[in-house]
């Protein structure tokens, strides 16, 4: 920690209140071949005007993570256990009518796809109007001025005209903008965007996240983001989140995680990025590929592909904390030294300690 | 040189006044149902087909109504009389004049068509969005049913049913024919909500609060209507034919009142002596026919939003 870098993170005051709280999230899949755990005890929270970055590789349930949020999760999903908690309100008791009210109004997502995610037959004004009268008794004229203003907000120029459009007259970059102005239309409290700016390409995803970051001072909520682009998170996020296969493997605000990280999964994201004026022979990659979710190795999800491993990652390793506001799960010590049982003690005393090291916030 | 000195100059961070961008996209946007009307006019044989089922209508509406049921006038004397001012077509077998007939035969035909292909519609769509949007077991006994219905020999059913619950009644011929018609509709809407059900702005409408009667009409039944409205295009050809097959074997409707198959069934016993009788009303259900399925398809490519209108306006 010796360069002083400013992050967002200094802007948040910390006596923030918190907005969004998910605890040992599990969302499992009951397929043909065998139960799969795509989110298997995630925890963790979001405060009022935050951003929480939620990273990791395909599959390893980022987009589940944020469609359990909203509770779309259609079969053969099903959310078997945990907390999903806004505010004072408790997401998994929810009626369905109440979870409408909810979802689009409290809570806004943009899709990863902005190509498909507009509704082809109705023009881009009639779909943000009909996102507004869902959720606030506004007249249809109404509505459609508050669409326009909004087209214009996320930055289209000639927004009347725009508005008239049908999605497929417009770029990819116009279309993320009318998906993000659909959003934002009924001034949500926190705004999922899973993996906003992954089909499109890099001018455009610059001007995105510009955009997206002018959006969240103005109207003051908290963005979860959803990506797996470590540039994003660095650009935008607070916290930050990694997930592999189903589980958090490390949690810490964004300073933490690019400067000090603790987890190897973590520390091998950050050396597979390639970087500016900087020579190497090869690329450094993490070995081996994301154990297919059926097939889960026991003990440590990250064990095979792992450069620390020794025998006591065969149990499962605790997760544990290093500082106030930074967990990891794995054996090695902060320092990064083998755990202070030993590198090979008995099962049994591994997981008596992995249960007392554990915590659960 | 001349060429040299027009070509503009660019100048990094400066627009060349001969590209000003404010004049590139100055056409006005058209609305939905302009960009139909623009897409319909396009497509010539739609264009044709509306015609003719409009004259087709008026002349089904017009006619009966000036001459009230004077169709029905038969008299000895001007059994196979030929063709007159007062009657275009002549005189039929008993009779009847066949200008009026035909017209009244053509009313028939064609509120038997609409009013059939209204109950295919209603029960197809119900059944078929509700199967596919619902799925699992739901869908899995909805679309058994359908199976068993198709499996069933539609033209006994329909014979079964007009014999059972009476002849010559245009209501039982309706029923009959919707009844026994509406499950390759429930098939094809089926089909696209099962596809449309998956489609990331259903999930986004659903992410947005949409409760699930919304998302079924709003965003996924519009998506839904290219293969309904092929499908209703040929459901009235297809009502209609059934109707004149039905009359022509005496189970449809008959005399005093009149269709197009009642009155190919009679002509056909004065086929060899009076040929012509034969014609008009077989001339007419051909029309139907085309124009019904032309126009279907016109609608379909006319109202979907995503076809292009090509340059050459």
């Amino acid at each position: 920690m010796t360069a002083v870098r400013t992050y967002p993170t200094d802007l948040v005051p910390e006596a923030a209140q918190t907005l969004l709280e998910v605890r040992d999230l599990k969302t499992h899949f009951y397929t043909n071949d065998g139960v799969v755990k795509a989110v298997d005890g995630v925890t963790f929270s979001i405060r009022e005007r935050q951003t929480l970055g939620l990273v990791g590789e395909s599959g390893c349930g980022k987009s589940i993570t944020a469609m359990s949020i909203l509770r779309l999760i259609g079969r053969p999903g099903k959310i078997v256990g945990g907390e999903i908690r806004l505010r004072d309100k408790d997401i998994m008791r929810m009626t369905e009518a109440q979870l409408r009210d909810v979802r689009g109004d409290q809570i806004s997502m943009i899709f990863q796809e902005p190509m498909t995610s507009l509704n082809p037959v109705f023009s881009c004004g009639d779909q943000i109007a009909e996102a507004v009268s869902l959720h606030e008794p506004v007249s249809h004229k109404e509505a459609w001025n508050r669409a326009v203003e909004m087209i214009g907000a996320v930055g289209i120029p000639d927004p009347a005209r725009r508005a008239k459009q049908y999605p497929h007259q417009l770029s990819g970059g116009m279309r993320q903008r009318v998906m993000i102005a659909m959003a934002l239309s009924t001034n949500p409290e926190l705004l999922i965007a899973d993996e906003p700016t992954t089909a499109l390409d890099v001018t455009i995803q610059a001007q995105i996240l510009e955009l997206m970051k002018s959006l969240r001072e103005r109207n003051k909520m908290a963005i979860m983001l959803i990506t797996h682009d470590l540039g994003v998170i660095a650009e935008m996020a607070d916290d930050v989140v990694v997930m592999y296969s189903g589980k958090v493997m490390e949690r810490a605000d964004v300073t933490t995680t690019f400067e000090s990280p603790h987890n190897p999964y973590t520390r091998g994201l950050l050396a597979s990025i390639p970087r500016m004026g900087e020579r190497r022979k090869r690329l450094e990659v993490i070995q081996g590929t994301v154990p297919s979710p059926l097939n889960l190795p026991t003990g440590c999800l990250f064990k095979r592909r792992c450069p620390y491993a020794m025998p006591v990652c065969d149990t499962a390793p605790p997760l544990q904390e290093l500082r106030p506001g930074h967990v990891s799960r794995c054996w090695l010590t902060a320092e990064g030294a083998a755990p202070t049982i030993g590198e090979n003690p008995s099962k049994e005393l591994a997981e008596e300690t992995a249960k007392a090291m554990t915590v659960d916030a | 040189m001349d060429r040299a000195e027009k070509a503009p100059t660019y100048v990094i961070g400066k627009r060349p006044a001969e590209l000003d961008t404010e004049d590139i996209d100055l056409t006005p946007v058209r609305t939905y149902w302009q960009l139909v009307r623009t897409r319909f006019v396009r497509h010539r044989m739609a264009l044709i087909s509306l015609f003719v089922l409009l004259a087709l209508l008026i002349f089904a509406i017009v006619v009966p109504l000036l001459t009230g049921n004077e169709y029905t006038h038969a008299q000895l004397k001007t059994i196979g009389a030929p063709a007159s001012l007062s009657a275009p077509l002549g005189y039929d077998e008993i009779g009847q004049n066949v200008f009026l007939r035909l017209a009244k035969a053509t009313q028939t035909s064609l509120i038997i068509g609409g009013a059939a292909v209204t109950i295919i519609v209603v029960v197809g769509v119900l059944v078929g969005s509700i199967a596919g949007y619902v799925g699992g077991a739901v869908d899995n006994v909805l679309m058994r049913f359908v199976d068993v219905v198709l499996s069933l020999p539609v033209l006994f059913i329909i014979l079964m049913i007009v014999s059972f619950f009476g002849t010559g009644n245009v209501t039982v011929v309706v029923i009959a024919i919707g009844i026994t018609g509406w499950t390759l509709a429930a098939r094809l809407i089926r089909a696209e909500f099962l596809s449309l059900r998956e489609a990331d702005f259903v999930q986004a409408a659903r992410a947005l609060g949409a409760s699930h009667l919304r998302i079924v009409l709003r965003h996924i039944l519009p998506s839904a209507m290219a293969p309904l409205i092929v499908a209703a295009a040929l459901g009235v050809a297809d009502s209609v034919v059934t109707e004149a097959a039905l009359s022509f074997l005496g189970f449809g409707i008959s005399r005093p009142d009149v269709s197009l198959g009642n009155m190919l069934n009679n002509a056909q016993d004065y086929f060899v002596r009076q040929p012509f009788l034969v014609l008009p009303p077989g001339i007419i259900l051909v029309l139907i026919v085309l124009s019904a399925s032309f126009f279907g398809d016109g609608l379909r490519d006319a109202l979907d939003p995503r076809q292009r209108i090509e340059a050459s306006e």
